[in-house]
């Protein structure tokens, strides 16, 4: 505007300026031509002054730029073949880094949607045995009376719904909330209201908030909602209120209810201070208080419990974790791994397009330094050039950007189930801003050298010299030769990444489990209603259960169990073991516990070792047996036979000593936690001595497992028409999602390190191809002067050699290092694995030698007449 | 005009014109033509200023806001634009003399190194 203005007048103020000094010189006593002529010619080129005063008013350095850019796509649409290399090159590099950013962000920087997520603490309470473990509620109480450096503090307890009522019965996770739980998070319902401070004693009547989505499938999305009931269990709770679409939690969260409903249901867990059941406490941190103070204090109060009550607390402990942390699963050591990767992918595909601007630079000098004589600076050649990069730069990050919207689907599924923990895999604006700034980055990396390096002063020499094979084409090429060792050492490192994680994961699919998941079917079924509140009624469903699946065409056994191996379905218990050493207080055996039916062992595919497995016979009226597994025969019995010898749940102290387990079996032992961790302890006990309402249904087929799925429902439905199954899955399907982030590292590594092996030897080839290029009227000399073919291939081939050499030199050294912090992904592989390093290392080389094959021959096949009549 | 007489006039740094411009309006606002012939004749003509470049000039020292515009009838009583110092333009110009004299004097010794020894 102002500028505008400033412009109109400055017309009206050199004409005047021009008139008053015709006027001075026509007073003078020139004649009114010559006085005009010679103002005119005092004042110099109106034409210039007026840019330069238009320049006073412009962002002069914008213009400057949108020149610059002008300038670079006419550059760029000059060499269509080098934009569309340089162009793709980088695309792969920015989409691929586009894509495992998308994960990143899910998983370690979507901020939380609670309000001050800095200051929420999730609290846990510790054994010397098993590590974190669940709070008891009594616990939970006392810990919210006693602790000070918390402004508010909440309890979360996981439960289980069956939903009936509906189409097909379902199974559907809740979660019983201290009624201030959502207002402490922030988080404000999306419909209806919030729980009351009544609502935490046991009488509540059954309330209940809706998670947005169970809202959106099963209710229309009813605005009117609220007042609506919904059947769980075959109890109907009111529905209060829906959750926000946005609500995030650490377990999936179906429907929201408070604590009191909870507590009313289960009344003795909810006194038991021993019950320590799926409840996690989160609290507020009080101002001006930090986590250790926090600590600190916690650890006082765990303390005091633990002295107040030893039989349920003793040498527990309580552990404090930012929420942040909490919702960071196991799978961040892979995620930051790849990110590293994908890094070292964009660093080549830069270094590839370094190379391709030095080749083009070099067939430019001449124009530069045309300019540089003309008077433009360095700094404005070298910004030019930078711009030019920075255009190309955007160019590969829209394209990438449009590979990343496939890569970041294909990340997505890759990504095993469950590692989100409620985030979303997708395009968003942060990952778009994070292109830009790679964009920036890359346009910077590649593009500074050769924009230095065709500026420099010597290379202006070229001029003078007639540019032909200066010492500027020297020093030219080994900037060459050095970004080509870069790339090989970047790709050395990649592929022996790629090769500890393939290792790795062989050696895993090789363990032995300890069952055969080959053709079983698994799935969990719960009975919560009224109707199975007595041990005979669950004992008779299961038993019909099993009669009625064992004769269904196809399959071979069928069996019921809890613990079930690799699934996150754990309950362990203390055993005293007859004859044993009193242990430590706190230092029990605490082996995993397995409530099976007679066929489970076999159904599994688990070996019995000593003794017999459970028959009909271990049922309610006979002697209480139990079966164990090879670890606590090892352990315990290490030398006599464990058949017949005792053990008893709990300490003797404060057990009834009537109920002591007779051992009558021993069974190998099952990898419970998955391949990578080591087998425990483990005993077995007739289901129909210990009877559970939550089983998993295990099926051997004789052909594919999953296509008994249908029959199996409608056995189910047939015994109780609102009873769901779920997490219905093959055995197999479990072995194999338990190595899911490894095998997600694998593939992705594998990808990477083979796009950046590809990018590698175009690099080498590139660098190689344009040497024999520029040497071939030395090759002719030498050919000329007799020597033979051969040396000339030697001689090419030993200058790309050297350059791999020192790559794989260098990344050796590195990959030594790096390769340390993908420890925690490895299994059965050391980080320095000499067949890996050496194996990558011979591979690297074959291909540089094979990259090199091509330049060679041509070298060979130089025609020296020709070569010399060039000049 | 001759070549050898053009010679002998100094061509302004683009610094110095800003200097010189502020030092003119230093004894009251004036229009464009005026300020270049104050210029010339204080310098007695020793200093070559293109009287184009002025303008640029005087531009850039309003964007700075070391001197404002306002319109206003000259002495012939034509309308005309004024340009006067602003207290900032002011004060910058105390800053730029003293920085000038100090720059002067350094220069002034490198030159006559001498002479200078023979005075301390």
């Amino acid at each position: 505007m102002r500028r505008k203005r400033m412009m109109e007048e400055l017309d009206q103020d050199i004409q005047d300026h021009i008139e008053r000094e015709t006027q001075d010189n026509i007073e003078r006593g020139m004649s009114p031509e010559d006085a005009r002529y010679a103002a005119t010619r005092k004042f110099g080129n109106v034409t210039h002054v007026k840019e330069e005063t238009r320049e006073v008013w412009s962002l002069i350095w914008l213009e400057n730029f949108a020149e610059d850019v002008r300038f670079g796509l006419r550059m760029l649409r000059k060499n269509p073949g080098f934009t569309a290399v340089a162009m793709l090159t980088l695309a792969l590099g920015i989409g691929a880094n586009a894509a495992v950013f998308s994960v990143v962000y899910a998983v370690l920087l979507r901020p939380l949607p609670y309000k001050d997520p800095s200051s929420l603490i999730v609290l846990n309470e510790t054994t010397p045995m098993v590590g974190t473990v669940s709070v008891s509620y009594p616990n939970f109480l006392d810990w919210r009376d006693q602790s000070r450096t918390f402004s508010q503090i909440a309890a979360v307890r996981g439960v289980g719904f069956n939903l009936s009522g509906v189409t097909q019965p379902e199974n559907i996770s809740g979660a019983a909330v201290s009624p201030n739980f959502l207002s402490m998070m922030g988080v404000r319902p999306f419909l209806g209201r919030d729980f009351e401070s009544s609502e935490e004693k046991a009488g509540t009547p059954p309330v209940i908030l809706l998670s947005y989505s169970l809202w959106q499938s099963h209710f229309g999305a009813d605005p009117n909602i609220a007042g609506r009931t919904i059947k769980l269990d075959d109890r109907a709770f009111t529905i209060v209120g829906v959750l926000p679409p946005d609500y995030r939690s650490l377990d999936k969260t179906d429907v929201m209810l408070p604590i009191g409903v909870w507590a009313t249901d289960n009344s003795e867990d909810a006194k038991e201070r021993g019950a320590r059941g799926d409840l996690a406490v989160i609290g507020r941190l009080a101002t001006g208080v930090d986590l250790a103070k926090a600590r600190a204090e916690m650890e006082g109060i765990a303390a005091r419990l633990a002295a107040e009550y030893p039989a349920s607390n003793d040498r527990f402990g309580v552990a404090l974790q930012p929420i942040r942390d909490a919702f960071v699963s196991d799978i961040r050591p892979a995620i930051l791994v790849l990110f590293g990767a994908v890094m070292f992918v964009l660093l080549i595909a830069c270094a590839n397009v370094a190379n391709l601007f030095l080749v083009r630079g070099a067939s430019r000098t001449k124009e530069v330094a045309l300019r540089i004589a003309f008077g433009a600076g360095r700094g404005r050649i070298v910004r030019q050039m930078l711009t030019e990069s920075l255009v190309l730069a955007c160019f590969g990050g829209v394209l990438g950007l449009a590979l990343a919207i496939g890569g970041i689907r294909g990340m997505a599924q890759l990504i095993p189930t469950g590692m989100l923990s409620g985030s979303t895999v997708n395009l968003n604006g942060a990952v778009v801003l994070f292109v830009g700034s790679v964009v920036l980055l890359a346009a910077f990396i590649f593009g500074l050298a050769p924009a230095l390096h065709s500026t420099k002063p010597d290379v202006q020499s070229e001029l003078k010299e007639g540019g032909r094979t200066s010492s500027a084409g020297a020093s030219q090429n080994r900037l060459r030769g050095v970004l080509a060792i870069a790339e090989m050492s970047l790709a050395l490192i990649l592929l022996i990444g790629a090769g500890l994680m393939m290792k790795s994961l062989y050696r895993l699919l090789a363990v032995d489990p300890g069952f055969r998941p080959e053709r079983v079917l698994a799935m969990s079924i719960e009975l919560h209603t009224q109707q199975y509140s007595q041990d005979p009624a669950v004992l008779n469903f299961w038993q019909q259960l099993l009669d009625r699946v064992s004769v269904l065409p196809g399959v071979q056994s069928a069996a019921v169990g809890t613990n079930i191996p690799l699934t996150d379905s754990h309950g362990r218990a203390d055993v005293t073991i007859e004859g044993m050493a009193q242990p430590e207080p706190g230092n029990y055996p605490h082996p995993d516990v397995h409530i099976v039916s007679p066929k489970y062992v076999e159904t599994l595919g688990i070996s019995l070792l000593r003794g017999r497995t459970f028959t009909d016979d271990d049922n309610e009226k006979a002697p209480l047996a139990g079966m164990v597994n090879a670890m606590v025969a090892r352990r315990f019995f290490p030398n006599e036979d464990p058949i017949g010898k005792r053990f008893l749940f709990g300490h003797p102290a404060a057990t009834n000593s009537s109920k002591w387990y007779t051992i009558v079996g021993v069974v190998s032992d099952t990898k419970l936690y998955g391949l990578a961790n080591p087998a425990r302890l483990e005993v077995y006990l007739p289901f129909r001595q210990s009877p559970s309402n939550g089983m998993s249904l295990v099926v051997k087929s004789s052909a594919d497992p999953a296509a008994l799925t249908t029959e199996i429902r409608e056995a189910v439905q047939s015994l109780d028409k609102d009873q769901p199954i779920f997490a219905i899955s093959t055995m197999e399907k479990l072995r194999s999602n338990s190595v899911a982030t490894r095998r997600m590292t694998l593939v992705l590594l594998g990808l990477f390190s083979g796009l950046a092996l590809v990018l590698g030897a175009i690099g080498i080839y590139g660098v190689i191809s344009y040497s024999v290029a520029q040497r071939t009227h030395e090759i002719g000399i030498r050919m000329a002067l007799g020597a033979p073919r051969l040396d000339v291939f030697r001689l090419v081939v030993g200058q790309g050699l050297k350059l791999a050499g020192i790559g794989i030199a260098i990344g050796i050294v590195a990959a030594f290092g790096l390769a340390r912090l993908m420890s925690s992904l490895l299994y059965g592989v050391s980080t320095t694995d000499f067949e890996t390093f050496a194996g990558v290392s011979i591979l690297l080389a074959l291909v540089a030698l094979l990259a090199c094959y091509v330049p060679a021959r041509r070298a060979m096949r130089v025609d020296p007449t020709v070569a010399l009549r060039y000049e | 005009m001759s070549t050898k007489e053009e010679r002998e006039r100094i061509e302004l740094l683009q610094g110095t014109l800003d200097l010189l411009i502020l030092q003119t309006l230093l004894l009251g606002p004036a229009h464009g033509h005026a300020i270049a012939k104050a210029i010339e004749f204080r310098s007695e003509d020793v200093l070559q200023v293109e009287q184009g470049s002025l303008y640029p000039a005087l531009h850039r020292l309003i964007k700075r806001g070391w001197i404002s515009v306002e319109e206003g009838t000259s002495e012939n009583n034509r309308r005309a634009k004024f340009y006067k110092l602003t207290p900032k333009g002011r004060r910058q110009l105390t800053l730029e003399t003293r920085k000038w004299d100090k720059l002067a004097g350094a220069i002034a010794r490198i030159l006559r190194p001498t002479k200078q020894e023979g005075e301390s």
